[in-house]
Protein backbone atom coordinates (compact mmCIF):
# COMPACT_ATOMS: atom_id res chain seq x y z
CA UNK A 1 0.00 0.00 0.00
CA UNK A 2 1.62 3.27 -1.03
CA UNK A 3 1.88 6.08 1.45
CA UNK A 4 -1.09 8.42 1.10
CA UNK A 5 -0.11 11.82 -0.25
CA UNK A 6 0.43 13.97 2.79
CA UNK A 7 0.41 17.70 2.13
CA UNK A 8 4.06 18.67 2.13
CA UNK A 9 5.03 22.36 2.23
CA UNK A 10 6.69 23.48 -1.04
CA UNK A 11 10.42 22.70 -1.06
CA UNK A 12 12.33 25.93 -0.54
CA UNK A 13 15.52 27.14 -2.16
CA UNK A 14 16.44 29.20 -5.17
CA UNK A 15 14.68 28.23 -8.40
CA UNK A 16 17.09 28.55 -11.31
CA UNK A 17 14.32 28.29 -13.91
CA UNK A 18 14.42 31.89 -15.07
CA UNK A 19 18.19 32.32 -15.27
CA UNK A 20 18.36 31.44 -18.96
CA UNK A 21 15.64 33.95 -19.76
CA UNK A 22 17.40 36.64 -17.73
CA UNK A 23 20.66 35.99 -19.57
CA UNK A 24 18.88 36.32 -22.89
CA UNK A 25 17.24 39.59 -21.85
CA UNK A 26 20.54 40.97 -20.58
CA UNK A 27 22.15 40.18 -23.95
CA UNK A 28 19.35 42.09 -25.65
CA UNK A 29 20.20 45.11 -23.53
CA UNK A 30 17.67 45.04 -20.68
CA UNK A 31 19.24 46.14 -17.37
CA UNK A 32 17.76 44.25 -14.47
CA UNK A 33 16.04 45.90 -11.46
CA UNK A 34 18.40 47.03 -8.74
CA UNK A 35 17.94 45.62 -5.24
CA UNK A 36 18.46 47.06 -1.81
CA UNK A 37 22.11 46.62 -0.85
CA UNK A 38 23.45 47.57 2.50
CA UNK A 39 26.65 49.23 1.18
CA UNK A 40 28.10 49.08 4.61
CA UNK A 41 30.96 49.08 6.95
CA UNK A 42 30.90 46.17 9.39
CA UNK A 43 33.71 45.31 11.79
CA UNK A 44 34.55 42.95 14.61
CA UNK A 45 37.40 42.57 17.02
CA UNK A 46 38.42 40.32 19.87
CA UNK A 47 39.27 42.05 23.13
CA UNK A 48 40.43 40.62 26.43
CA UNK A 49 37.00 39.47 27.70
CA UNK A 50 35.23 38.64 24.45
CA UNK A 51 34.12 40.05 21.11
CA UNK A 52 32.94 43.50 19.97
CA UNK A 53 30.97 43.88 16.75
CA UNK A 54 30.22 47.20 15.05
CA UNK A 55 28.20 48.34 12.06
CA UNK A 56 26.97 51.51 10.36
CA UNK A 57 23.24 52.00 9.72
CA UNK A 58 22.80 53.10 6.11
CA UNK A 59 20.96 50.94 3.57
CA UNK A 60 21.25 51.96 -0.11
CA UNK A 61 19.28 51.24 -3.27
CA UNK A 62 21.74 52.20 -5.96
CA UNK A 63 22.48 55.92 -5.35
CA UNK A 64 19.59 56.45 -2.94
CA UNK A 65 19.69 55.97 0.81
CA UNK A 66 16.58 53.90 1.47
CA UNK A 67 17.00 53.38 5.22
CA UNK A 68 18.88 55.89 7.35
CA UNK A 69 18.83 53.76 10.48
CA UNK A 70 18.67 50.08 9.67
CA UNK A 71 19.93 47.28 11.93
CA UNK A 72 22.84 45.33 10.54
CA UNK A 73 23.80 43.41 13.66
CA UNK A 74 21.61 40.30 13.66
CA UNK A 75 20.83 37.97 16.54
CA UNK A 76 21.95 34.37 16.04
CA UNK A 77 21.98 32.96 19.58
CA UNK A 78 22.08 34.48 23.07
CA UNK A 79 25.88 34.38 22.85
CA UNK A 80 26.41 34.89 19.10
CA UNK A 81 25.70 37.91 16.88
CA UNK A 82 26.33 38.41 13.17
CA UNK A 83 26.86 41.60 11.12
CA UNK A 84 25.71 41.44 7.51
CA UNK A 85 26.84 43.26 4.37
CA UNK A 86 25.61 42.81 0.80
CA UNK A 87 21.98 42.37 -0.21
CA UNK A 88 19.84 43.23 2.82
CA UNK A 89 17.23 40.53 2.11
CA UNK A 90 19.91 37.85 1.80
CA UNK A 91 21.65 38.74 5.06
CA UNK A 92 18.33 38.91 6.94
CA UNK A 93 17.02 35.64 5.55
CA UNK A 94 20.20 33.64 6.00
CA UNK A 95 20.86 34.84 9.57
CA UNK A 96 17.21 34.25 10.48
CA UNK A 97 17.30 30.72 9.09
CA UNK A 98 20.55 29.76 10.82
CA UNK A 99 19.31 31.32 14.07
CA UNK A 100 16.26 29.02 13.87
CA UNK A 101 18.46 25.98 13.21
CA UNK A 102 20.69 26.88 16.16
CA UNK A 103 17.63 27.14 18.43
CA UNK A 104 16.48 23.64 17.45
CA UNK A 105 20.02 22.36 17.98
CA UNK A 106 20.05 23.90 21.46
CA UNK A 107 16.83 22.10 22.34
CA UNK A 108 18.16 18.78 21.15
CA UNK A 109 21.56 19.01 22.83
CA UNK A 110 20.64 21.06 25.91
CA UNK A 111 23.83 23.10 25.48
CA UNK A 112 24.83 26.64 24.57
CA UNK A 113 25.47 27.09 20.83
CA UNK A 114 29.05 27.30 19.60
CA UNK A 115 30.23 29.96 17.17
CA UNK A 116 31.79 27.32 14.95
CA UNK A 117 28.36 25.64 14.61
CA UNK A 118 26.84 28.89 13.32
CA UNK A 119 29.86 29.31 11.03
CA UNK A 120 29.50 25.86 9.48
CA UNK A 121 25.74 26.18 8.99
CA UNK A 122 26.19 29.55 7.27
CA UNK A 123 29.04 28.51 4.99
CA UNK A 124 27.27 25.31 3.94
CA UNK A 125 24.22 27.30 2.90
CA UNK A 126 26.19 29.98 1.06
CA UNK A 127 28.35 27.45 -0.78
CA UNK A 128 25.24 25.55 -1.84
CA UNK A 129 23.98 28.67 -3.61
CA UNK A 130 27.33 29.27 -5.30
CA UNK A 131 27.52 32.97 -4.40
CA UNK A 132 24.00 33.84 -5.57
CA UNK A 133 23.06 34.54 -1.95
CA UNK A 134 24.91 37.81 -1.72
CA UNK A 135 25.68 37.91 2.00
CA UNK A 136 29.07 38.85 3.42
CA UNK A 137 29.05 38.32 7.18
CA UNK A 138 31.12 39.03 10.24
CA UNK A 139 30.20 36.44 12.86
CA UNK A 140 31.29 36.82 16.45
CA UNK A 141 30.49 35.26 19.81
CA UNK A 142 31.72 33.73 23.03
CA UNK A 143 31.11 30.08 23.83
CA UNK A 144 32.57 27.41 26.09
CA UNK A 145 35.77 27.31 24.02
CA UNK A 146 36.35 31.06 24.24
CA UNK A 147 35.74 34.17 22.08
CA UNK A 148 35.63 33.68 18.30
CA UNK A 149 35.47 36.03 15.31
CA UNK A 150 34.95 34.88 11.71
CA UNK A 151 34.27 36.44 8.31
CA UNK A 152 32.17 34.64 5.72
CA UNK A 153 32.21 35.50 2.02
CA UNK A 154 29.23 35.09 -0.33
CA UNK A 155 30.77 32.08 -2.04
CA UNK A 156 31.20 30.24 1.24
CA UNK A 157 34.82 30.73 2.23
CA UNK A 158 35.59 31.78 5.79
CA UNK A 159 38.42 33.38 7.77
CA UNK A 160 39.13 33.30 11.46
CA UNK A 161 40.70 36.53 12.63
CA UNK A 162 41.39 38.65 15.73
CA UNK A 163 39.94 41.69 13.92
CA UNK A 164 37.93 41.87 10.69
CA UNK A 165 36.07 44.28 8.44
CA UNK A 166 33.64 43.71 5.55
CA UNK A 167 31.56 45.78 3.17
CA UNK A 168 32.25 48.73 0.92
CA UNK A 169 33.80 50.67 3.80
CA UNK A 170 36.03 47.78 4.84
CA UNK A 171 39.25 49.37 3.61
CA UNK A 172 38.62 52.60 5.51
CA UNK A 173 37.81 50.63 8.66
CA UNK A 174 40.73 48.22 8.22
CA UNK A 175 43.11 51.18 8.01
CA UNK A 176 42.05 52.16 11.56
CA UNK A 177 42.32 48.59 12.85
CA UNK A 178 45.71 47.92 11.30
CA UNK A 179 47.23 50.97 12.88
CA UNK A 180 45.60 50.85 16.32
CA UNK A 181 44.73 47.23 17.13
CA UNK A 182 46.64 45.40 19.82
CA UNK A 183 45.95 42.24 21.80
CA UNK A 184 44.36 42.46 25.24
CA UNK A 185 42.30 45.60 24.69
CA UNK A 186 39.99 46.57 27.52
CA UNK A 187 36.26 46.95 26.92
CA UNK A 188 36.33 50.75 26.61
CA UNK A 189 39.43 50.74 24.42
CA UNK A 190 37.79 48.11 22.21
CA UNK A 191 34.55 50.06 21.85
CA UNK A 192 36.53 53.22 21.11
CA UNK A 193 38.48 51.49 18.36
CA UNK A 194 35.37 49.94 16.81
CA UNK A 195 33.64 53.33 16.83
CA UNK A 196 36.66 54.94 15.18
CA UNK A 197 36.72 52.27 12.50
CA UNK A 198 33.00 52.60 11.72
CA UNK A 199 33.21 56.39 11.68
CA UNK A 200 36.09 56.11 9.25
CA UNK A 201 33.81 54.06 7.01
CA UNK A 202 30.87 56.42 7.51
CA UNK A 203 32.79 59.54 6.55
CA UNK A 204 34.96 58.13 3.77
CA UNK A 205 32.65 55.67 2.00
CA UNK A 206 29.46 56.63 0.15
CA UNK A 207 27.82 53.29 0.82
CA UNK A 208 28.06 53.74 4.60
CA UNK A 209 26.64 56.43 6.79
CA UNK A 210 24.34 57.58 9.58
CA UNK A 211 24.88 56.02 13.00
CA UNK A 212 27.11 53.48 14.73
CA UNK A 213 25.73 50.28 16.28
CA UNK A 214 27.93 48.31 18.67
CA UNK A 215 27.47 44.90 20.24
CA UNK A 216 29.69 43.66 23.09
CA UNK A 217 29.64 39.92 23.83
CA UNK A 218 31.41 38.43 26.85
CA UNK A 219 31.07 35.11 28.64
CA UNK A 220 27.48 34.83 29.81
CA UNK A 221 26.59 38.43 28.98
CA UNK A 222 25.88 40.58 25.94
CA UNK A 223 25.18 44.27 25.38
CA UNK A 224 23.54 45.47 22.20
CA UNK A 225 24.26 49.21 22.02
CA UNK A 226 21.89 50.30 19.30
CA UNK A 227 22.83 53.76 17.95
CA UNK A 228 25.77 53.98 20.32
CA UNK A 229 26.99 57.05 18.44
CA UNK A 230 25.03 59.46 16.29
CA UNK A 231 27.62 61.45 14.33
CA UNK A 232 25.12 62.63 11.69
CA UNK A 233 22.27 64.41 13.46
CA UNK A 234 19.91 66.74 11.59
CA UNK A 235 20.93 70.01 13.15
CA UNK A 236 19.67 72.60 10.72
CA UNK A 237 16.09 73.75 11.21
CA UNK A 238 14.89 77.02 9.69
CA UNK A 239 13.52 79.22 12.54
CA UNK A 240 11.36 81.21 10.17
CA UNK A 241 9.39 78.09 9.42
CA UNK A 242 7.99 77.42 5.96
CA UNK A 243 6.87 80.39 3.84
CA UNK A 244 5.06 80.14 0.55
CA UNK A 245 7.04 81.68 -2.32
CA UNK A 246 4.33 84.06 -3.62
CA UNK A 247 1.63 85.85 -1.68
CA UNK A 248 -1.14 83.29 -1.36
CA UNK A 249 -4.55 84.20 0.08
CA UNK A 250 -6.37 81.82 2.36
CA UNK A 251 -9.84 81.54 0.84
CA UNK A 252 -11.44 78.91 3.09
CA UNK A 253 -10.40 76.81 6.10
CA UNK A 254 -12.10 73.48 6.65
CA UNK A 255 -10.81 71.05 9.28
CA UNK A 256 -12.17 67.50 9.17
CA UNK A 257 -11.20 65.39 12.20
CA UNK A 258 -10.37 61.84 11.08
CA UNK A 259 -12.85 59.38 12.58
CA UNK A 260 -12.11 55.73 13.20
CA UNK A 261 -13.04 53.81 10.07
CA UNK A 262 -13.44 50.52 11.92
CA UNK A 263 -16.56 49.86 13.96
CA UNK A 264 -15.82 47.76 16.99
CA UNK A 265 -18.68 45.48 18.00
CA UNK A 266 -18.14 44.73 21.69
CA UNK A 267 -20.15 41.54 21.93
CA UNK A 268 -20.11 39.58 18.73
CA UNK A 269 -20.34 35.88 17.95
CA UNK A 270 -17.06 34.07 18.40
CA UNK A 271 -15.56 32.82 15.16
CA UNK A 272 -16.29 29.16 14.55
CA UNK A 273 -13.13 27.12 15.02
CA UNK B 1 -16.19 -11.14 17.57
CA UNK B 2 -15.77 -9.77 14.07
CA UNK B 3 -13.40 -7.16 15.44
CA UNK B 4 -10.34 -9.37 15.60
CA UNK B 5 -10.55 -9.98 11.86
CA UNK B 6 -10.13 -6.25 11.32
CA UNK B 7 -7.33 -5.60 13.72
CA UNK B 8 -4.53 -6.34 11.26
CA UNK B 9 -4.64 -3.05 9.42
CA UNK B 10 -4.77 0.37 10.93
CA UNK B 11 -6.58 1.97 8.08
CA UNK B 12 -9.57 -0.33 8.10
CA UNK B 13 -12.63 0.32 10.24
CA UNK B 14 -14.04 -2.59 12.20
CA UNK B 15 -17.78 -3.37 11.85
CA UNK B 16 -18.43 -1.71 15.19
CA UNK B 17 -17.01 1.54 13.82
CA UNK B 18 -13.72 1.52 15.71
CA UNK B 19 -10.15 1.62 14.52
CA UNK B 20 -8.83 -1.25 16.56
CA UNK B 21 -5.19 -0.20 16.32
CA UNK B 22 -5.97 3.05 18.07
CA UNK B 23 -7.69 1.14 20.86
CA UNK B 24 -4.54 -0.97 21.19
CA UNK B 25 -2.42 2.18 21.23
CA UNK B 26 -4.52 3.52 24.10
CA UNK B 27 -3.90 0.25 25.92
CA UNK B 28 -0.17 0.76 25.45
CA UNK B 29 -0.59 4.19 26.98
CA UNK B 30 -2.63 2.77 29.84
CA UNK B 31 0.18 0.44 30.80
CA UNK B 32 2.76 3.21 30.81
CA UNK B 33 3.97 5.03 33.93
CA UNK B 34 1.52 7.41 35.56
CA UNK B 35 1.73 11.04 34.63
CA UNK B 36 -0.55 13.94 35.51
CA UNK B 37 -1.06 17.64 35.07
CA UNK B 38 -2.86 20.35 37.06
CA UNK B 39 -3.76 23.84 35.90
CA UNK B 40 -3.58 26.41 38.69
CA UNK B 41 -4.78 29.99 38.60
CA UNK B 42 -1.27 31.31 38.01
CA UNK B 43 0.50 28.45 36.31
CA UNK B 44 0.54 24.76 35.34
CA UNK B 45 2.33 21.78 36.84
CA UNK B 46 3.01 18.44 35.13
CA UNK B 47 4.53 15.45 36.85
CA UNK B 48 5.39 11.84 36.18
CA UNK B 49 6.84 8.75 37.83
CA UNK B 50 10.35 7.99 36.76
CA UNK B 51 10.71 4.29 37.51
CA UNK B 52 13.86 2.97 35.93
CA UNK B 53 14.21 -0.71 34.97
CA UNK B 54 17.25 -1.19 37.19
CA UNK B 55 19.22 0.65 39.87
CA UNK B 56 22.19 0.56 37.52
CA UNK B 57 20.55 3.07 35.15
CA UNK B 58 21.96 6.60 35.48
CA UNK B 59 18.76 8.47 36.38
CA UNK B 60 20.24 11.89 35.57
CA UNK B 61 20.45 10.89 31.90
CA UNK B 62 16.73 10.21 31.67
CA UNK B 63 14.47 13.20 31.26
CA UNK B 64 10.81 12.45 30.69
CA UNK B 65 9.56 16.02 30.87
CA UNK B 66 10.74 18.05 27.89
CA UNK B 67 10.60 21.70 26.90
CA UNK B 68 9.05 22.46 23.49
CA UNK B 69 9.39 26.25 23.59
CA UNK B 70 10.51 28.50 26.45
CA UNK B 71 6.87 28.69 27.60
CA UNK B 72 5.53 25.22 26.73
CA UNK B 73 6.48 21.89 28.29
CA UNK B 74 5.27 18.33 27.74
CA UNK B 75 5.14 14.98 29.55
CA UNK B 76 3.94 11.59 28.33
CA UNK B 77 2.67 8.16 29.25
CA UNK B 78 3.50 5.23 27.01
CA UNK B 79 6.43 4.52 24.70
CA UNK B 80 9.46 6.70 25.28
CA UNK B 81 10.94 6.47 21.75
CA UNK B 82 7.63 7.58 20.18
CA UNK B 83 7.65 10.54 22.55
CA UNK B 84 11.13 11.59 21.41
CA UNK B 85 10.01 11.66 17.78
CA UNK B 86 6.95 13.77 18.61
CA UNK B 87 9.00 16.19 20.68
CA UNK B 88 11.41 16.67 17.79
CA UNK B 89 8.60 17.32 15.32
CA UNK B 90 6.78 19.70 17.68
CA UNK B 91 9.91 21.72 18.38
CA UNK B 92 10.50 22.11 14.67
CA UNK B 93 6.89 23.21 14.09
CA UNK B 94 7.09 25.75 16.90
CA UNK B 95 10.32 27.12 15.46
CA UNK B 96 8.84 27.33 11.93
CA UNK B 97 5.84 29.22 13.29
CA UNK B 98 8.15 31.62 15.06
CA UNK B 99 10.19 32.21 11.92
CA UNK B 100 7.10 32.97 9.88
CA UNK B 101 5.11 35.12 12.32
CA UNK B 102 7.90 36.36 14.60
CA UNK B 103 5.81 35.60 17.69
CA UNK B 104 5.99 32.66 20.12
CA UNK B 105 3.55 29.96 19.07
CA UNK B 106 0.31 29.97 21.11
CA UNK B 107 -0.26 26.74 23.09
CA UNK B 108 -3.45 25.84 21.19
CA UNK B 109 -1.67 26.10 17.84
CA UNK B 110 1.18 23.86 18.89
CA UNK B 111 -1.22 21.29 20.34
CA UNK B 112 -3.26 21.38 17.15
CA UNK B 113 -0.22 20.82 14.97
CA UNK B 114 1.11 18.00 17.15
CA UNK B 115 -2.32 16.38 17.12
CA UNK B 116 -2.38 16.69 13.33
CA UNK B 117 0.92 14.78 13.14
CA UNK B 118 -0.47 12.05 15.37
CA UNK B 119 -3.61 11.85 13.24
CA UNK B 120 -1.53 11.55 10.06
CA UNK B 121 -0.06 8.35 11.39
CA UNK B 122 -3.55 6.89 11.83
CA UNK B 123 -4.49 7.45 8.22
CA UNK B 124 -1.34 6.64 6.26
CA UNK B 125 -0.21 3.32 4.92
CA UNK B 126 2.61 1.35 6.37
CA UNK B 127 2.84 3.27 9.64
CA UNK B 128 1.44 2.69 13.10
CA UNK B 129 -0.09 5.17 15.56
CA UNK B 130 2.13 6.70 18.24
CA UNK B 131 1.95 4.75 21.49
CA UNK B 132 1.91 7.85 23.70
CA UNK B 133 -0.54 10.29 25.17
CA UNK B 134 0.85 13.75 25.83
CA UNK B 135 0.10 16.33 28.47
CA UNK B 136 1.09 19.75 27.13
CA UNK B 137 1.44 22.55 29.68
CA UNK B 138 1.91 26.13 28.58
CA UNK B 139 1.43 29.75 29.54
CA UNK B 140 0.73 32.34 26.85
CA UNK B 141 -1.48 35.40 26.36
CA UNK B 142 -4.56 33.32 27.12
CA UNK B 143 -3.17 32.37 30.52
CA UNK B 144 -2.15 28.94 31.82
CA UNK B 145 -3.33 25.98 29.74
CA UNK B 146 -3.18 22.18 29.97
CA UNK B 147 -3.98 19.90 27.03
CA UNK B 148 -4.07 16.15 26.66
CA UNK B 149 -3.37 14.65 23.21
CA UNK B 150 -4.25 11.02 22.48
CA UNK B 151 -2.78 8.59 19.91
CA UNK B 152 -5.83 9.15 17.71
CA UNK B 153 -4.98 12.83 17.43
CA UNK B 154 -7.86 14.10 19.54
CA UNK B 155 -7.04 16.71 22.13
CA UNK B 156 -8.87 18.21 25.06
CA UNK B 157 -8.16 21.04 27.42
CA UNK B 158 -8.18 19.95 31.05
CA UNK B 159 -8.17 21.61 34.43
CA UNK B 160 -6.47 18.51 35.80
CA UNK B 161 -5.82 15.16 34.18
CA UNK B 162 -3.92 11.92 34.62
CA UNK B 163 -2.79 9.12 32.26
CA UNK B 164 -1.09 5.76 32.38
CA UNK B 165 -1.36 3.11 35.07
CA UNK B 166 -3.61 3.93 37.98
CA UNK B 167 -5.42 6.57 35.96
CA UNK B 168 -8.87 6.05 37.50
CA UNK B 169 -7.62 6.38 41.09
CA UNK B 170 -5.56 9.40 40.18
CA UNK B 171 -8.48 11.10 38.43
CA UNK B 172 -10.81 10.45 41.36
CA UNK B 173 -8.23 11.90 43.72
CA UNK B 174 -7.81 14.96 41.50
CA UNK B 175 -11.57 15.49 41.21
CA UNK B 176 -11.82 15.63 44.97
CA UNK B 177 -8.83 17.87 45.48
CA UNK B 178 -9.09 20.31 42.58
CA UNK B 179 -10.26 23.87 43.24
CA UNK B 180 -10.48 26.64 40.66
CA UNK B 181 -8.49 29.15 42.67
CA UNK B 182 -5.57 26.87 43.42
CA UNK B 183 -2.16 28.49 43.29
CA UNK B 184 0.90 26.95 41.68
CA UNK B 185 2.49 25.77 44.94
CA UNK B 186 -0.75 24.10 46.07
CA UNK B 187 -0.97 22.46 42.67
CA UNK B 188 2.55 21.03 43.06
CA UNK B 189 1.62 19.59 46.46
CA UNK B 190 -1.56 18.08 45.05
CA UNK B 191 0.40 16.58 42.17
CA UNK B 192 2.87 14.98 44.55
CA UNK B 193 0.07 13.58 46.72
CA UNK B 194 -1.67 12.14 43.64
CA UNK B 195 1.53 10.44 42.49
CA UNK B 196 2.13 9.12 46.00
CA UNK B 197 -1.31 7.42 45.98
CA UNK B 198 -0.32 4.80 43.45
CA UNK B 199 3.43 4.80 44.05
CA UNK B 200 5.13 1.50 44.80
CA UNK B 201 8.11 2.03 47.04
CA UNK B 202 9.65 5.11 48.56
CA UNK B 203 8.91 8.35 46.70
CA UNK B 204 11.85 10.77 46.40
CA UNK B 205 13.26 13.51 44.19
CA UNK B 206 15.08 10.86 42.15
CA UNK B 207 12.10 8.79 41.05
CA UNK B 208 9.61 11.46 40.10
CA UNK B 209 9.90 14.39 37.70
CA UNK B 210 8.00 17.67 38.00
CA UNK B 211 7.82 20.53 35.52
CA UNK B 212 6.23 23.89 36.27
CA UNK B 213 5.42 27.07 34.44
CA UNK B 214 4.36 30.20 36.29
CA UNK B 215 3.32 33.72 35.37
CA UNK B 216 6.91 34.39 34.31
CA UNK B 217 6.07 32.19 31.27
CA UNK B 218 9.25 30.15 31.61
CA UNK B 219 8.87 26.40 31.65
CA UNK B 220 11.38 24.56 33.79
CA UNK B 221 11.94 21.11 35.21
CA UNK B 222 12.49 21.05 38.98
CA UNK B 223 15.81 19.69 40.24
CA UNK B 224 15.74 16.61 42.52
CA UNK B 225 16.69 18.88 45.44
CA UNK B 226 13.68 21.14 44.83
CA UNK B 227 11.40 18.10 44.58
CA UNK B 228 12.75 16.82 47.89
CA UNK B 229 11.89 20.22 49.45
CA UNK B 230 8.30 19.97 48.20
CA UNK B 231 8.12 16.37 49.45
CA UNK B 232 9.24 17.49 52.89
CA UNK B 233 6.51 20.16 52.89
CA UNK B 234 3.92 17.56 51.99
CA UNK B 235 4.90 15.22 54.83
Amino acid sequence: MSKAAVDLPPKGGFSFDLCKRNDMLAKQGLSGPSFRKTGTTIVGLIFQDGVILGADTRATEGPIVCDKNCEKIHYMAPNIYCCGAGTAADTEAVTDMVSSQLQLHRYHTGRESRVITALTLLKKHLFNYQGYVSAALVLGGVDCTGPHLHTIYPHGSTDTLPFATMGSGSLAAMAMFESKYKEGLSRDEGIQLVVEAICSGIFNDLGSGSNVDVCVITKGHKEYLRNHLLPNPRTYVNEKGYTFPKKIEVLMTKITPLKERVEIIETGDAMEE
Amino acid sequence: MGDSQYSFSLTTFSPSGKLVQIEHALTAVGSGQTSLGIKASNGVVIATEKKLPSILVDESSVQKIQCLTPNIGVVYSGMGPDFRVLVRKSRKQAEQYHRLYKEPIPVTQLVRETAAVMQEFTQSGGVRPFGVSLLVAGYDDNGPQLYQVDPSGSYFSWKASAMGKNVSNAKTFLEKRYTDDMELDDAVHTAILTLKEGFEGQISGKNIEIGIIGSDKKFRVLTPAEIDDYLAEVE
